[in-house]
């Protein structure tokens, strides 16, 4: 039992905005009432639900090969010395997994979205799920290349899609469905790539990245599925993109979807030289439809990796740069590319993606559908997000950090226009309430009666970045788990599971399927049960 | 894998010999299956073998190139020039045991291939050169995809060693070679590899699960294992279990305890046990020999009444 007082609470999911007020906890849950317990005075300090990341890549087969590729990064990064309460580890752009949980949980975040798992190394990603201490867990399965998938489509069977999509989010154990350049990943197995929304892809007739798009969309929606589809568009990273943006918005009219790291989405011109922000026409359809949500997938100016399964594009990055690339490539479904890479403010393109990903922040007027992500590692390591939260509410700090860039950039971006300053309500939408909704997490991103007690609470502190990066106190699940500024105790975190509902013929269908296709066995490929610590289902109608 | 079974039509094998090392390879991945996009399987396939002498494998193969031992790089480096159509030296090319000819052939092939595959093997990735053959092997295979799709994997072998790589890295972010004597992981191989650390005598204990370094590590290597407490968990005698302090005799992973394992690719595989074993897994071993560690206090300062003394 905990009782929480004299802190300014901010609890927008409730309509709470810095008010004076207790914050009860019992049981790990907030209650409105406690006789007894500890209590915590928080005079002078504020009281934000614990955060939640919508869009990240903490575990799995992509980042483990990360780790392996940059020793040179992990002898700069952050060492874990192990304690009594705490196991070794090393931060950086690729935390270790108990690193992982101390560093969200070290700046007030309590709850994770894993954004891409192949379902056949899914088993994978969840034993390193396991080994992330403190935050709960959610992830989403790769399915837009998935060929399965794809074959019923280009046969029109969209209803046994729709079971064998079922089937497979089951077997993965997911939470939800992500789809990465969708048809894209599949030609870059013949290492081609697809560009346009309405062309056939590579080795199909009729599917087309908009078929994959809308018809996925659809049966996300139809399954009820808690959390929308989870898409990362078509030519991501490339100079003129916002119109393949624009174009798959249209596409999504009708069925709703979260656009995955929208800064990466949202570019102009027609080549490395001439590119420049299209946020304002992106940010302006994405006002006038509510069927949509996003992340900003900001970047921030330094080191670090990206990973992600749009091979083709890592392809071309390696390319450009000339670092270390690494590409996988998992059958039948998906696959992933990995390139180093160093974000300068003195590079036209990276100051231009700056500007971009601050731009949609600020220029999305509803912050409920757009919520803070690097989608790390991409973009920035998460650790890093108290630094884009400082460039959010201090217009002026921003201007002096606009003066970095090139001339010519700032001739290409709007952001010196922009003098909106976020709000703190504002900041608990993006880092928790609003995320903790796009996922469908009821017991998530509020401090209402029966919500999760999870709660970070900040000193007050003019230095924004300071005050977000370094809580006083951070609660997971009713426990203490960060004290002035440090992890004294760990928890294990919760899985989180949906069950949709398939007619169970469809594994006769699929069985002989993988008999041909597939290197694993039809029943060595599901995640078992056991696999997922403290894994809560959710079966839905 | 299962891209290499349903696509690849030019298959290289480059300092291994599959046909005795791994030998369902071949029937499983590579060659006879019949693949979504090689409907007839082996007659789909070309499949070439690089290596110094003619092993078993070269049977399997379409066409074996012998090369002199030693030139691995020398002729990684060739075909890089020549993939991108730059002027090579035939004196110089000679010397590795092939022709310009045999190479240009080679390297008009993959870049042909739709989608082509190298594996190798430790007769590249071990002999003179070591990871700088390795690092040519991977740029070559990175070069070729701009022109086609090429994919190159390392043969591992060794049980589930690509396993103990990956729970490594998300651990401590290395895969091996990883000290943690300062309480957080550091990496140094050819410093804190475990035959650098045993040659050196730098450690005073060993706990050996699923190796055996008294069969395939230098004798100095050897020799301190026998002079220190040595542990070894395994369901055999071994050569390590002969010189060691301690032998715990423990259930055969996957054939009487279960687990996973990871296959080449990085893939995890369940794996489910077919007998019942009288002996306990190394898991059970591992809790309970930490479950005793817990109950001792600890070493750390200020945790057991010890303060650390600062000037």
């Amino acid at each position: 039992m905990l009782r929480i007082t004299g802190g300014k609470v901010y609890d927008p999911a409730n309509n709470i905005n810095g008010e004076v007020r207790d914050v009860c906890i019992s049981d790990g849950r907030i209650v409105s009432q406690v006789e007894g317990g500890r209590t915590i005075d928080a005079t002078g300090m504020v009281i934000f639900p614990g955060g939640v990341d919508v869009h990240t890549h903490v575990a799995g087969a992509a980042l483990n090969f990360a780790r392996a590729m940059i020793p040179e990064d992990h002898r700069r990064a952050a060492a874990f010395v192990h304690s009594p309460n705490r196991r070794t580890g090393l931060g950086g752009a690729t935390p270790t997994t108990f690193a992982t949980g101390y560093l969200y949980a070290g700046m007030g975040w309590t709850t994770v979205n894993e954004a891409a798992v192949p379902i056949l190394t899914a088993k994978h990603t969840h034993e390193e799920l396991r080994d992330t201490p403190i935050v709960d867990k959610t992830c989403c399965v790769l399915m837009a290349n998935n060929e399965i998938v794809l074959d019923l489509l280009e046969a029109g069977e969209l209803e046994r899609a729709a079971h064998v999509v079922a089937w497979q989010i089951w077997a993965a154990k997911a939470y939800g469905v992500k789809a990465v350049n969708p048809g894209g990943v599949e030609a870059w197995k013949w290492g081609k790539n697809a560009g346009a929304l309405s062309d056939p892809i590579e080795g199909y007739h009729k599917v087309t990245p908009a078929k994959i798009i809308s018809s996925l969309a659809r049966i996300v929606d139809d399954l009820h599925l808690p959390h929308p589809l989870h898409l990362h568009c078509n030519n991501l990273g490339a100079p003129g993109n916002f119109n393949t943006t624009l174009e798959t918005m249209r596409v999504l009219e009708g069925n709703r979807a979260h656009m995955a790291h929208l800064q990466y989405h949202a570019y102009g011109g027609d080549d490395w030289d001439t590119i420049r922000s299209e946020s304002a026409a992106i940010a302006d359809y994405f006002n006038n439809h509510s069927n949509l949500t996003t992340d900003a997938g900001a970047i921030l100016f330094g080191n670090t990796v990206t990973i992600t399964a749009d091979g083709p594009w890592q392809h071309l990055l390696y390319k450009l740069t000339g670092h270390k690339w690494g590409n996988l490539d998992v059958e039948n479904e998906t696959g992933c590319g990995i390139v180093p890479y160093t974000y300068r403010p003195n590079n036209l393109v990276n100051a231009v993606q700056w500007a971009v990903g601050l731009e949609l922040l600020l220029l999305i007027n509803d912050p409920w559908r757009v919520s803070l992500t690097t989608d790390h590692p991409n973009g920035a390591a998460f650790w890093r997000y108290p630094e884009i939260i400082q460039l959010l509410m201090d217009a002026e700090f921003r201007r002096e950090q606009l003066k970095k860039l090139p001339a010519k950039a700032r001739k290409r971006i709007v952001l010196p226009d922009l003098n909106r300053q976020y709000t703190l309500s504002e900041i608990a939408i993006i880092t928790s309430a609003g995320p903790a909704r796009t996922l469908g997490l009821s017991q998530k991103g509020h401090l209402g009666v029966g919500a999760d007690a999870d709660v970070a609470i900040y000193n007050e502190n003019p230095d924004i970045a300071r005050m977000f990066a370094y809580p006083r106190y951070v609660i997971k699940g009713g426990e203490i788990v960060v004290e002035e500024g440090e992890i004294r105790h760990t928890v294990p975190g919760r899985g989180f599971v949906v069950q949709p509902t398939y007619d169970t013929q469809i594994e006769n269908y699929l069985r002989p399927l993988f008999q041909q296709y597939y290197t694993m066995s039809f029943d060595n490929y599901p995640v078992e049960m056991e696999r997922i610590a403290g894994a809560e289902v959710r079966e839905l109608s | 894998l299962g891209e290499v079974k349903n696509r690849a039509d030019l298959i290289i094998y480059w300092g291994g010999n599959p046909a005795e090392c791994h030998p369902r390879h071949f029937t499983k991945y590579t060659l006879t299956q019949k693949g979504k996009y090689v409907p007839n399987g082996r007659k789909d396939r070309t499949m070439i073998l690089v290596d110094i002498r003619e092993t078993p494998s070269a049977k399997a193969a379409d066409i074996f190139l012998q090369i002199r031992p030693s030139k691995d790089f020398e002729v990684l480096t060739t075909l890089r020039a020549l993939v991108k159509s730059q002027p090579v030296n035939p004196e110089t090319v000679v010397e590795t045991g092939l022709t310009v000819e045999q190479l240009q052939d080679f390297a008009d092939r993959m870049k042909r291939a739709r989608f082509g595959v190298l594996f190798f093997g430790m007769g590249l990735s071990m002999t003179r050169g070591k990871h700088m053959n390795s690092a040519a092997i991977l740029t070559l295979a990175a070069e070729l995809n701009a022109f086609t799709k090429f994919v190159t994997m390392p043969m591992r072998g060794h049980g589930n060693v690509t396993g103990s790589d990956m729970v490594m890295r998300w651990t401590t972010s290395y895969p091996f070679g990883i000290n943690l004597s300062r309480g957080y992981p550091r990496f140094n191989p050819g410093e804190y590899s475990t035959v650098d650390v045993l040659i050196r005598g730098d450690n005073d204990a060993a706990l050996i699960l699923g190796a055996d370094p008294g069969a395939t590590m230098p004798q100095p290597a050897i020799d301190h294992l026998s002079r220190i407490p040595t542990v070894v968990l395994d369901p055999k005698v071994t050569h390590t279990s002969r010189l060691a302090r301690v032998h715990i005799t423990t259930a055969a992973t996957g054939i009487s305890a279960p687990g996973t394992v990871y296959r080449m690719d990085e893939v995890p595989l369940p794996l489910r046990p077919a007998l019942r074993s009288p002996y306990p897994t190394d898991e059970e071993i591992l809790r309970r020999i930490c479950e005793a560690v817990a109950r001792k206090p600890p070493w750390m300062p200020g945790t057991n009444g010890l303060k650390l003394r600062v000037k």
